[in-house]
């Protein structure tokens, strides 16, 4: 994985090239002065508890949303979405 | 201004309107409106429901307070059956498959939604211009923004075409363009509404925030999406605010400010002396104002756009085109991706995406978006000493008044840092609500994590103070 990958191919953006107003933003953050290094600290710690999981079971989709879903498939065959070709590289 | 949900609920019960003349009403405002607000409406779905809840007052049944009230729905928000196009070419034929829980539960309550609202393309942007159904005209001066990224949701209320709006806020999306357009936008504390059905951000900083003319009806509003859903881990379940409990700040005895907000350079100098002029009424009704030390206003902002612009690259990922949104076929999938989100997305969107995938890979994350996430720590802890020595945070929420309609999209740099006042708050998860008095664009009420109800109070001893 030693492959240098540009930041239009690690977006999928054809052409695209680091905007100056963003690299401006980042200059910011590369001379500041955290007061604390511990990024994984207890302040953000939003998660669900071990003991209050959700159950494990499969929930069925209504009709409807089936049908929704399918709506909305750019190209679809036999109610199959269709895309234009797998990558083999 | 009272509330007029509950003023409308008892012009309904009372018989004084017809819920379907209420609805068509509001919704021939919408459809005639000049300010780019609408992204499509739910005229026919609206019509229905109004009919049924005129039904049920017409053989005496009683009708619950939120019962054929009509409001909007920012367009990134789920609604089966109903386009949600985020504003974007990508997916402006997309319809949703399913309802947000925080929709369901309005939905539940008998609230009527009229329309999808227009916004900046999944909420990047400060000025609802970034859109591809026009740019939303500000509801006081029309050749100004609407604000963003709820602009189309502020100005609907700010106009009366809806009662209520749910609009998103990451960084201010709410706040901003409720102080542009003087009305009461609430970002609530992080978790306390489900996210689930709400277009993905920055998943960390989304929030779903009422919009209203009055306190009571954002508590009202606030009252009924709350609660903790199996269907988004990071809620937690609340407890519902009373307006009793909200009706006389007794216990409200320090209040503090951040005092670089204040002497920046930046702060136009109207919304400072309006501000410091605010700071002595409250001063004079005998509660003490401390002021506060933070941290500087552009590493606030660049902490929140790094950290945003990280989440929004991973979140977005999925827009290819392969099995939604408006996809252009290539010679094979990989460059069809490609073609897709580069003629699909805006500018501000791709200039978004590529600055978080800079942050994300090897040689940048270290330097950045870990440091970016050391520096959220620190903003936090910063925000929960404050809370030691204070009750309520009071700010600006902006730094100057709404620019003009195409400015913000010649300088993207400087819309980046108009956001100075609203970041830092969503970064610490805090309740924070923009009350339209104070100053031009308004007042920012914070309080503790947790403690929304703390900021309404605040919100109504400031309307009885100033």
């Amino acid at each position: 994985m030693s492959k240098i990958m540009t930041v239009d191919v690690l977006s999928s953006i054809k052409g695209a090239q680091p905007s100056e107003a963003v690299n401006k933003l980042f200059d910011v953050i590369k001379n500041a002065q955290p007061t604390n290094n511990n990024s994984f600290n207890d302040n953000h710690n939003n998660g669900v508890s071990l003991n209050d999981l959700r159950d494990d079971v499969v929930i069925e989709s209504s009709a409807i949303e089936k049908q929704i879903i399918i709506e909305n498939f750019p190209k679809s065959k036999n109610g199959y979405l269709v895309v234009s070709k797998v990558i083999e590289e | 201004m009272d509330s007029q949900i509950k003023q409308l609920h008892q012009q309904l019960v009372n018989k004084d309107i017809s819920c379907t003349t209420l609805i068509q009403e509001r919704l021939d405002a919408l459809k005639t409106n000049t300010n780019n607000t609408v992204n499509s409406l739910l005229d026919t779905l609206a019509l229905e429901l109004a009919a049924k809840v005129d039904a049920k007052i017409a053989n005496g049944e009683t009708i619950g307070l939120l019962e054929g009230i009509p409001f909007g729905i920012k367009d990134v928000y789920m609604v089966q059956g109903t386009y949600t196009t985020a504003s974007s070419d990508l997916l402006k034929n997309y319809k949703s498959a399913y309802t947000a829980t925080a929709i369901q539960k309005l939905l539940d309550a008998g609230a009527i939604p009229l329309v999808k609202e227009n916004c900046d393309s999944f909420g990047h942007g400060s000025s609802s211009e970034n859109t591809i159904f026009g740019a939303v005209k500000n509801a006081i001066n029309p050749d100004l923004v609407g604000g963003g990224s709820s602009g189309g949701s502020a100005v609907n209320v700010a106009k009366d075409y809806t009662v209520f709006s749910i609009g998103g806020d990451t960084g201010g999306s709410v706040r901003q363009p409720a102080g542009y357009n003087n009305v009461y936008g609430l970002k609530p504390t992080y978790g306390r509404i489900s996210r689930f059905g709400l277009m993905a951000y920055a998943s960390s900083t989304d929030c779903v925030g009422p919009i209203a003319k009055s306190v009571e009806d954002i508590r009202i509003v606030l009252n009924v999406m709350s609660g903790k859903d199996g269907k988004d881990q990071t809620t937690y379940a609340s407890t519902e605010i009373s307006e009793e409990n909200i009706s006389n700040s007794r216990d409200i005895k320090t209040i503090g400010y951040f005092k670089n907000f204040i002497e920046s350079e930046a702060i136009d100098p109207k919304i400072k002396d309006d501000f410091l002029a605010t700071i002595e009424k409250i001063k004079a009704k005998g509660i003490e104002v401390k002021e506060l030390d933070f941290f500087k206003s552009d590493i606030l902002v660049s902490t929140y756009y790094t950290l945003a612009m990280a989440e929004t690259a991973s979140n977005l990922s999925r827009l290819d085109g392969s099995n939604y949104g408006n996809r252009i076929e290539d010679k094979n999938l990989k460059e069809s991706y490609a073609v897709t989100r580069s003629e699909n997305f805006s500018e501000e969107t791709k200039r978004r995406i590529v600055g978080g995938n800079q942050v994300l890979s090897q040689g940048f994350s270290d330097e950045i978006y870990l440091k970016g996430l050391a520096l959220r720590d620190s903003i936090s802890a910063n925000f929960e000493n404050d809370f030691k020595e204070v009750d309520i945070i009071l700010s600006p929420v902006t730094p100057s008044t709404p620019p003009k309609i195409g400015d913000s999209l010649k300088d993207p740099h400087a819309m980046y840092l108009s956001d100075a006042y609203t970041v830092g708050f969503s970064l610490g998860q805090l309740p924070t609500l923009t009350a339209p008095q104070g100053t031009e664009t308004g007042l920012q009420i914070t309080a503790a994590k947790n403690n929304d109800e703390l900021v309404l109070k605040f919100a109504n001893f400031l309307k009885d103070t100033l």
